[in-house]
């Protein structure tokens, strides 16, 4: 009997056998199976089965220079998790970090998105192109640009702050500075995200503002009542890729102090940890641990997120309701 | 038909596809550079024999030309071995040697090294002993050959040595119209007083000079704009290295294999914490990596006055023309020359052993003068430490005392400040951490981060317990 799952619905995740498939739907299917082949066989090979590999280690002793000796150690990979000091600093270290740079990256494409949206704005694509360029220089090269710009005593930044008579901080290895340091050199990379709000900022209908405008609403009132609930859509998908960016954070901190985690303990973000457990400490077992915990923390605050989404994410799906 | 065909076409092309994906990763897994897969075409004959640097000295850009001619030299003068070299850098070198190892694709000879850079690695180094039959050791001291016989067999010959002793700028003791310290071990300041800590910091006080041109001892002293610095530990990389400098032998380990700190380090870490953010005396972060301390190699800079560093500075040393070296100043009536000793490992792995210790024995013999002069390092051959002397006095024409290097070797630190520790390379991040931590933060109660520390090293050494 020759038939295929021909019809989809996202709604209720089932599949239906509704009807016996003609020769050519047969060969099309077929074909369409053999082009969508690259990608299953990469999923399979490259995703699927390393994600079921490091649940597997989570379970044993893996270490990366003894693989031979690898044991099956149950759930103490696990409990040790809990009790780790060190994990315990990093998942600090993260969570101070998202607090401080969460509402800067959800808040700061909107004001430019806006900027950038409105009116009264000459040279608009030029302004774009400029904000965009960023997002296309190497990352790498950009944090040591970065690192020479916040140089204490002769980066930029303070060298300007200087002219003002502002003594400026060392960015990079205080402390209390660290942290405004790489959220600064974050912000600089928001061009993808800045794109998104400025597209559906551009996509609100206009009916809506000159009904407002009519009915006397100013700026700052049409800005709060139809332009943030118009992009909602867009904020939330920031705001989840912003939480899990935040937790796999590992690039700039790893560049900017070479993985040392300086000053004192204030870089060293749970992403690092991870990586420095699997390669410098040799643990693969227990950063496959750490990365299924990483997992499930991500996983429940997306579910969390998503669960609020229905009171304040606009969807005009739901309006045709 | 033609259908069939087009299919049989696209299934070849994407499985030609595949093949050179395939193929491509095994050749990146075969040959991570370019002059490797060079070497490999050129040598089809030969047998490639791979040297890691980077896991202690030698990947220095300064280091790296020399050690390329020495490799050049060897392999036009062998039809049977091809010496393949690799750099990397320091602060990756763990990391990309680990990925290497559990890739399957280790090097064969892995230095110079020292001991906290194969500690992580423990376990897995061959021994040398079967390849060495008939090898003649007479030239090396009957310590430093056992030095190296560990539970696994001997897994090095003994290479170069780098006692430690005070840097110091004699311009800037010329300019402050100081004294200079004592070179002979034990001795007093010229002013008749003990040479030792308490003395040094006294010293480093008056040559800590703001931009006013104000010492550290003068009420006007601008902490804000520092443009000399008494005193620096050189590249340290933590607190056992802060420590054993001038403060004496330690570990962060008891024989139970329990955390503690001694003491005297306790104290050493308080004497740094005052001298940086009290007295600043001693760069903090925020100075020694700025240009101004030529971003970190801060004697060389010419604005550190004394520095505590090993023979090996010497290899980086080279912008400070009037320099010397001094004892280092004893801690409560102890002396100490905090030691490293550089080898050459072969891990166990190597697919040819009997190439490879060819190699080791050219290294540690006929090429170590030359090799040992790029390091820096004090030879372990005895017969070719006269030599070495003689030609770093040609390098270093200002005339420097070596005999302070020589003398210092009657004061190792015991246990060493490279000792292993369980858990190393985690225990090793723990504590740079620490020292970056007391390094840059002017606002910490150092007694109880001490405790912290002691508490998370303790968690640290129970995880392998």
């Amino acid at each position: 009997m020759s038939t295929l799952f021909s019809d989809f619905s996202l709604k209720n995740f089932k599949f239906k056998r509704t009807e016996r498939l003609t020769k050519l739907a047969k060969r099309e299917a077929r074909w369409g199976l053999f082009f969508l082949s690259p990608w299953l066989i990469g999923f399979l090979f490259l995703t699927l089965l390393p994600m079921v590999m490091s649940l597997y280690y989570s379970f044993t002793n893996y270490d990366l220079l003894h693989p031979n000796d690898i044991q099956w150690i149950g759930l103490k990979n696990y409990i040790q998790f809990f009790k780790d000091p060190i994990i315990r600093t990093s998942a600090l270290v993260s969570l101070k970090f998202a607090i401080l740079a969460l509402p800067v990256g959800i808040i700061q494409p909107i004001i430019m998105g806006a900027v950038l949206n409105s009116r009264h704005l000459m040279g608009k694509r030029l302004f774009t192109t400029l904000f965009y360029m960023p997002s296309i220089v190497p990352l790498v090269s950009a944090i040591y640009i970065w690192q020479g710009m916040l140089n204490a005593r002769l980066g930029w930044i303070n060298v300007f702050l200087e002219r003002f008579g502002i003594p400026g901080p060392d960015w990079l290895n205080d402390t209390t500075y660290i942290y405004p340091a790489l959220i600064i050199i974050g912000l600089w990379g928001v061009g993808d995200m800045l794109l998104f709000h400025l597209a559906a900022m551009q996509g609100i209908p206009t009916e809506l503002y000159e009904a407002a405008r009519v009915d006397g609403a100013g700026w700052l009132t049409t800005f709060r009542h139809i332009t943030i609930p118009m992009i909602t859509p867009i904020i939330f998908y920031n705001l989840i890729l912003s939480f899990i960016g935040i937790f796999e954070y590992f690039i700039i901190p790893f560049v900017l102090t070479g993985g040392t985690g300086r000053p004192g303990d204030t870089t060293k973000f749970f992403a690092m940890q991870l990586y420095k457990e699997a390669f410098a400490y040799h643990n693969m077992g227990y950063a496959s641990t750490m990365a299924w915990m990483l997992f499930v923390v991500v996983m429940i605050i997306t579910i969390v997120l998503f669960s609020t989404a229905k009171f304040w994410v606009y969807s005009a799906a739901g309006e045709e309701k | 038909m033609k259908k069939t065909l087009l299919f049989v076409i696209t299934l070849l092309l994407l499985a030609s596809l595949v093949l050179v994906g395939c193929n491509t990763g095994a050749a990146a897994e075969e040959t991570t550079t370019e002059n490797q897969e060079e070497a490999v075409e050129e040598s089809a004959e030969k047998v490639i024999i791979r040297w890691y640097v980077g896991l202690g000295a030698g990947s220095e850009p300064e280091n790296i030309p020399g050690q390329e001619a020495l490799v050049e030299a060897f392999n036009e003068s062998r039809d049977d071995i091809e010496i393949v070299i690799e750099f990397v850098d320091y602060e990756q070198a763990v990391d990309i040697l680990s990925t290497q190892i559990a890739g399957g694709n280790p090097p064969d000879i892995i230095g110079p090294v020292g001991w906290s850079g194969v500690n992580p690695f423990e376990g897995l180094w061959l021994d040398m002993e079967p390849y060495l039959e008939g090898y003649d050791f007479s030239d090396f001291s009957d310590a430093a050959v056992e030095s190296y016989r560990l539970e696994e067999g001997l897994v090095g010959l003994p290479f170069a040595m780098y006692p430690s002793g005070i840097f110091y700028n004699r311009d800037l003791f010329d300019e402050a119209g100081l004294e200079y310290p004592p070179a002979e071990w034990g001795a007093d300041y010229a002013d008749g007083e003990p040479w030792d800590v308490a003395k040094m910091e006294e010293l480093a006080l008056l040559l800590t000079v703001d931009a006013n041109g104000n010492d550290a001892t003068n009420p006007e002293f601008d902490a804000e704009d520092i443009i000399q610095f008494g005193y620096h530990t050189v590249w340290s990389d933590g607190l056992k290295m802060d420590c054993a400098a001038i403060f004496g032998a330690g570990n962060v380990v008891d024989a139970d294999g329990n955390a503690y700190i001694s003491d005297e380090w306790k104290a050493c870490v308080n004497w740094y914490y005052t001298a940086i953010h009290e007295q600043h005396i001693v760069p903090n972060e925020t100075y020694e990596l700025s240009d101004l301390l030529s971003n970190d190699n801060t004697f060389d800079s010419g604005n550190v006055a004394m520095a505590g560093s090993h023979l090996w500075y010497t290899c980086c040393n080279t912008s400070v023309e009037n320099w010397d070296v001094a004892a280092v100043p004893s801690y409560n009536g102890v002396l100490t020359s905090k030691m490293n000793a550089d080898t050459f490992r072969v891990l166990a792995s190597t697919k040819h052993p009997e190439e490879t210790m060819e190699v080791i024995k050219w290294m540690t013999g006929e090429a170590a003068p030359e090799l040992l002069q790029i390091y820096g390092g004090m030879p372990a051959r005895e017969s070719l430490q006269e030599d070495f002397f003689t030609e770093m006095d040609e390098n270093f024409p200002q005339g420097v005392n070596w005999q302070v290097f020589i003398d210092g070797l009657a004061y190792p630190d015991v246990p060493n400040n490279e000792a292993n520790m369980p858990n190393y390379s985690k225990a090793y991040d723990r504590l740079h951490a620490f020292k970056t931590l007391y390094h840059s933060d002017p606002d910490l109660d150092i007694s109880a981060e001490i405790e912290t520390l002691i508490s998370d090293l303790q968690s640290i050494f129970d995880e392998v317990k």
